[in-house]
């Protein structure tokens, strides 16, 4: 019996008069509160990365979530005292104590201060800024260049009838059964051959035209009706303007999810980059804070300090895309 | 996001494998189809063409060939004709990465389908302001890429310190010092709980997305007769959210064929007896020791398999429209 | 006016843009203030980095030529050098290796290793005389030297002295295992009555893995004989699998996988464990990780398996290797002797790196016999100099890896059976385990064309 256990049994006691009182109220109460719960989970993780991202490497594992907020400013001496840890303003000591032993205060931005520190490396010196600049670079224009070839492809896949379309259909879904993995080498070879390699054409240009981004577009452009792509030709529309003009502003909300999935994608991979690149200062963040968690050293608190910066650029595009991304989904790739 | 992108959206890819019997057939009737000029679908389609015979044609068919020869690098091999599917199909370790992708893509099918469904009908249930917080919140984790939360999870697993650990001490008085990561049996629930948290959101999205198609009429008629909820969810909702429920199996499926940087960063390697070895882990680890040909069968005969479920699924994905 | 396709599109167009200008005029600007290096050295050892970069500077002055140094992590190097030796791109001029990659590299015909062979460079400088000679095997294929050792590696125990002393363990008294378990057993035990140990003898990792090879080593267990036969299937071997087995699991079991980072630092900061394996490289890192038990270390050689046995192992090294396709190996090759083997620097190095150069000429340079305040003012450098001699050979072997898996899975196979059954026929179903997966390995090493033929004609397999 713990607290945690008090506040289950609390939760579904509150239960007992809501259903006393309606039925419905209940079952409500029980699916928020259940929610609530699920939520409150999902999110431990998050609030445990940003508690541990500020926590001062000296006590990274000291405490499940934060130290006591005494402790998080000023300077402190950590004492064992029978085996339980404390920890005493520095001022507290009649002698000063060596700077060896004082903290600066158990919460502070150091992981995150040694993170933008300047690195020397061998192309000159690098900030975190650069990276960050470089991951926003890779996937927004990934994801930009991707739009316009994916979009394009798939009108075509939808709206045209042509020799061979079946065909290529087919093989199209049957190429999205292939494991990447197979590909590694024999692609890491032509990249080589092309004068690609350490560049970010070696990223771009492979990934520039997803079957799965034209199958998602196909899809959505599929309820539009043709008499309207008829009209417009009949207006005197080329076939190019027709789909920039006429056929891409109807798909708005796919644009949207296309857009959120193709820049989680883009944001977090890891593979390519790493196999790609090579100057440090071109990298991207996941290749660089991976580099954080050495073989002969671990930096597990600059490691999720980047790993938080990291989080919210996604979340950003996320919260704003939210109506749209799920709109789109709806918006035929899934209605039978 | 590129062709070759593993995993992440491009699960969301596999959607329109179930789809293939439509795709064959032309949709919406025959005027739906725009006969353009002659050229223009093939200049529209000209950057696809040229893309994917360049980095899928060509790559495929020098995977091909190698499958027949033993290398060490691409500049020297040995032909051994069928030697390498001969050795993979008989090694004990190729049995455990499939046997264990295998009961990965089982906890996936069936631990975080039901939970994703049942979340999202907890969501649609009624529309209140608090429904998008809900949704973001279990989305979230989509927002970190597999490479962070291998790292995270390997941090929240530690015995002792792991906040995995204390809370299931906590809430169960069970589980401190389990070693999730070093503990053989503990591997794969560990790897299940892992992605349960990773794609959870994901799939909720999908299912809520198909519960739209629910006519909310026919609901309330089937109410107005006094049915019972569990009468509701199988005569209304199932047959609604049918076609996207069995795409989400198979998506989920071929994600667990495609499992690959989780376990990677998560485990370091491939666990402990090999407890998370799974099938591109294995595939990988002939491409580390220059062990090319290998690789490649491997490759092939992962395809096979991935083809063969694909194949299933289109069968089934036909019945259920059958049914409909 | 709105966008037609959106906000969202719109806003990563602008960023696209945006960003890719920055990116353009800070790489223009640069570009025309670099010129190209004449060496490429690339390392993946973060810690390095503070000493080579002081001294490349130098080297640079006195030769007139320009180094360019390069961090990478250690999957990559591997990886992306893999890649380039097999397709012939552009590769560093010299390289550091991590131990137990060396394998992968020589896995195919000897003439297609992509290092050059450095067997007789080494004889004809001396330097086959000079370095500590255990440390060869790590970086040789077929008798064949293609890495030069940047390190020894000697393998010790740090203890928390002061818990020690509380506990009355007199250390000198833990001359074998034996004794070390005896005294481990009494160490080991729940205070609390909470059903969970709450202090352990020793920290060992629980999936068999490195601990349990160095403890093999220094028994003389291997995995492989000096023929490159597959031998981890013998009596001793499987004794001491069990031996490890009993130390990390069931009732008796006297230690805790300690990990490593955070939670490393925790267990010896609380003392959860008192005795940790210490090679020379770890000394660095509980000093900078664990500044709380700063004077209450100690160092202690390696109990050994028989009274009067080897007191130490090895772990882990680097290895330096060129890669033949390297452009300017003569002006590398003096870079590389500047570097690892000049006694001046290697002194004031050990300050910084905490690492015993295998250099035996280096050791008497004053900075190997300072006190160190953090592990009791012992002399850190002598204590690892004084086991250096004895430090077991542990040669190189393509299929090293996939042994040392096939190990651990033995071994967690014996984990269950000793939980299942306890001693009960441990060291029966140990040495069958064993013989199982030995069999594996055997299978694979066999399978590879290159190996097998190598014997009788290395040309034969290239085509």
């Amino acid at each position: 019996m713990n607290w945690l256990h008090a506040l289950l049994i609390v939760l579904v006691l509150v239960a007992v008069p809501l259903f006393a009182i309606s039925r419905k109220l209940g079952w409500n109460y029980l699916r928020v509160t259940a929610l609530l719960c699920i939520s409150t989970v999902m999110l431990l993780p998050f609030v445990w990365l940003v508690c541990a991202a500020f926590k001062d490497r000296t006590v990274m594992n000291e405490f499940t979530f934060v130290p006591p907020i005494k402790t998080w400013v000023g300077d402190h001496v950590r004492q064992e005292v029978d085996g339980n840890v404390t920890f005493r303003p520095a001022r507290d000591f009649a002698v000063p104590p060596k700077p060896d032993d004082i903290i600066p205060g158990t919460m502070n931005v150091n992981n995150f201060r040694k993170l933008f520190e300047v690195q020397q490396t061998a192309q000159g010196t690098v900030t975190f800024w650069r990276y960050i600049v470089n991951s926003l670079f890779l996937t927004c224009t990934g994801t930009v260049v991707s739009l316009f070839f994916c979009s394009l492809g798939g009108y075509t896949l939808a709206k045209y009838r042509f020799r061979g379309r079946s065909v290529l259909l087919t093989f199209m879904l049957a190429s999205l059964m292939v494991p990447g993995v197979v590909f590694m080498i024999p692609n890491w070879e032509i990249i080589w051959r092309l004068g690609w390699m350490d560049s970010y054409k070696g990223l771009l240009i492979p990934g520039a035209v997803s079957v799965f981004g034209m199958f998602l577009f196909r899809q959505a452009m599929l309820d539009i009706p043709t008499d309207l792509i008829e009209a417009g030709r009949i207006d005197g529309c080329g076939e190019f303007r027709i789909y920039f003009s006429l056929v891409m502003p109807l798909v708005r909300p796919m644009i949207g999810a296309f857009c959120l999935l193709s820049f989680l994608g883009a944001w977090n991979s890891f593979i390519g980059p790493q196999m790609y690149l090579q100057t440090q200062a071109k990298l991207t963040l996941p290749v660089v804070l991976n580099q954080y968690i050495g073989v002969y050293s671990q930096q597990y608190g600059i490691f999720l300090a980047g790993t938080l910066l990291a989080i919210i650029p996604p979340a950003i595009l996320f919260f704003a895309l939210q109506r749209e991304f799920i709109s789109g989904l709806q918006s035929g790739a899934l209605k039978q | 996001m590129s062709l070759t992108t593993p995993q992440g959206p491009a699960i969301a890819s596999v959607k329109e494998i179930n789809r293939a019997g439509d795709i064959l057939k032309p949709r919406g009737g025959p005027n739906n189809s725009y006969r353009g000029p002659r050229w223009a679908p093939y200049i529209f389609l000209s950057p696809y063409f040229l893309l994917t015979a360049l980095f899928f044609i060509y790559p495929l068919i020098s995977a091909a060939v190698l499958a027949f020869y033993q290398t060490n690098g691409p500049s020297y091999r040995k032909y051994v004709g069928l030697e390498n599917f001969r050795f993979i199909l008989g090694d004990p370790d190729f049995h455990t990465a499939i046997l264990n992708t295998l009961v990965f893509a089982c906890g996936s099918v069936f631990i975080q389908l039901p939970l994703s469904l049942a979340l999202a009908m907890m969501l649609n249930a009624r529309s209140d302001r608090f429904k998008s917080l809900f949704r973001l919140a279990i989305f979230a984790p989509n927002l970190v890429g597999s490479v962070f939360v291998g790292i995270l999870f390997m941090m929240l697993f530690t015995p002792r310190y792991g906040l995995f650990n204390q809370f299931l001490q906590t809430l169960v008085g069970w589980g401190l010092e389990q070693r999730w990561l070093a503990d053989p049996s503990l591997v794969m629930p560990a790897i299940i709980i892992c992605t349960l948290w990773m794609y959870v959101g994901f799939n909720m999205i999908y299912f809520l997305a198909a519960l739209q198609n629910v006519d909310a009429n026919l609901v309330e008629a089937a109410k107005i007769d006094g049915a019972g909820p569990a009468s509701i969810f199988w005569n209304v909702t199932r047959p609604a959210i049918t076609p996207v429920a069995t795409f989400v199996v198979v998506t989920s499926t071929i994600g667990s064929f495609n499992l690959y940087e989780l376990p990677f960063t998560l485990l370091q390697g491939s666990g402990p007896n090999n407890s998370g070895l799974f099938a591109v882990t294995y595939l990988y680890n002939y491409f580390n020791s220059q062990d090319l040909g290998t690789a490649a069968a491997v490759g092939w005969v992962l395809a096979g398999m991935i083809f063969a479920v694909s194949l299933i699924q289109i069968f089934l994905s036909g019945t259920t429209r059958r049914d409909r | 006016m709105q966008f037609p396709y959106g906000n969202a599109a719109l806003t990563l167009l602008v960023v696209s843009v945006l960003t890719g200008l920055g990116i353009g005029i800070v790489d223009v600007r640069k570009a025309t203030r670099l010129d190209k290096p004449d060496i490429v050295f690339a390392t993946f050892a973060k810690d390095h980095l503070p000493a080579y970069i002081p001294a490349i500077e130098k080297f640079e002055k006195e030769n007139h030529c320009k180094v360019q140094l390069q961090y990478v992590d250690q999957p990559t190097v591997k990886g992306r050098l893999q890649a380039a030796m097999q397709v012939g791109a552009e590769v560093p001029d010299m390289v550091e290796i991590l131990d137990g990659t060396m394998g992968t590299f020589t896995s195919g015909p000897l003439e297609n290793v992509g290092f050059v062979d450095l067997t007789e460079k080494i004889k004809e400088n001396g330097l086959a005389d000079k370095l500590v000679k255990s440390r060869f095997g790590k970086w040789s294929s077929r008798g064949h030297l293609y890495a030069l050792p940047h390190d020894v590696h000697p393998v010790m125990l740090a203890y928390r002295r002061d818990v020690c002393e509380q506990l009355g363990i007199d250390v000198s008294k833990l001359t074998t295992w034996d004794e070390f378990v005896r005294v481990g057993r009494q160490v080991t035990k729940d205070s609390d009555g909470d059903g969970v140990y709450d202090r352990y003898m020793i920290d060992l990792p629980a999936d068999g893995g490195d601990a349990l090879r160095l403890l093999m080593l220094q028994r003389g267990a291997r995995l492989f004989d000096d023929k490159g036969n597959v031998c981890f299937d013998d009596e001793l071997t499987a004794k001491t699998v069990c031996w490890y087995v009993r130390q990390t699991s069931g009732k008796s079991k006297i230690s805790f996988p300690a990990g490593w980072g955070q939670n490393f630092a925790k267990t010896m900061q609380d003392a959860t464990c008192l005795f940790f394996i210490c090679p020379d490289w770890r000394t660095k890192q509980i000093q900078a990780d664990v500044s709380a038990v700063k004077g209450k270390m100690a160092l202690m050689p390696l109990p050994a398996w028989e009274p009067g046995g080897i007191r130490t192992s090895t772990w882990g090294g680097t290895g330096l290797a060129f890669p033949k396709q390297g452009k300017n190996f003569d002006l590398a090759w003096k870079l590389a002797m500047y570097l690892y083997y000049d006694p001046e620097q290697l002194g004031p190095r050990f300050l910084d790196n905490y690492i015993l150069p295998p250099l035996t000429s280096a050791w008497t340079q004053p900075q190997f016999n300072e006190p160190d305040p953090f592990y009791s003012n012992q002399r850190r450098g002598m204590e690892y100099i004084k086991l250096a001699p004895q430090v077991p050979d542990e040669p190189a072997h393509t299929y090293a890896q996939t042994a040392l898996g096939k190990l651990s899975e033995a071994y967690q196979n014996v984990v269950l059976h000793y939980e299942k059954n306890g001693d009960d026929g441990l060291e029966e179903f140990a040495l069958a385990e064993l013989k199982r997966c030995a069999e594996r390995v055997r299978v694979m090493v066999d399978r590879n064309v290159f190996l097998r033929t190598d014997d009788r004609t290395s040309k034969g397999a290239a085509k």
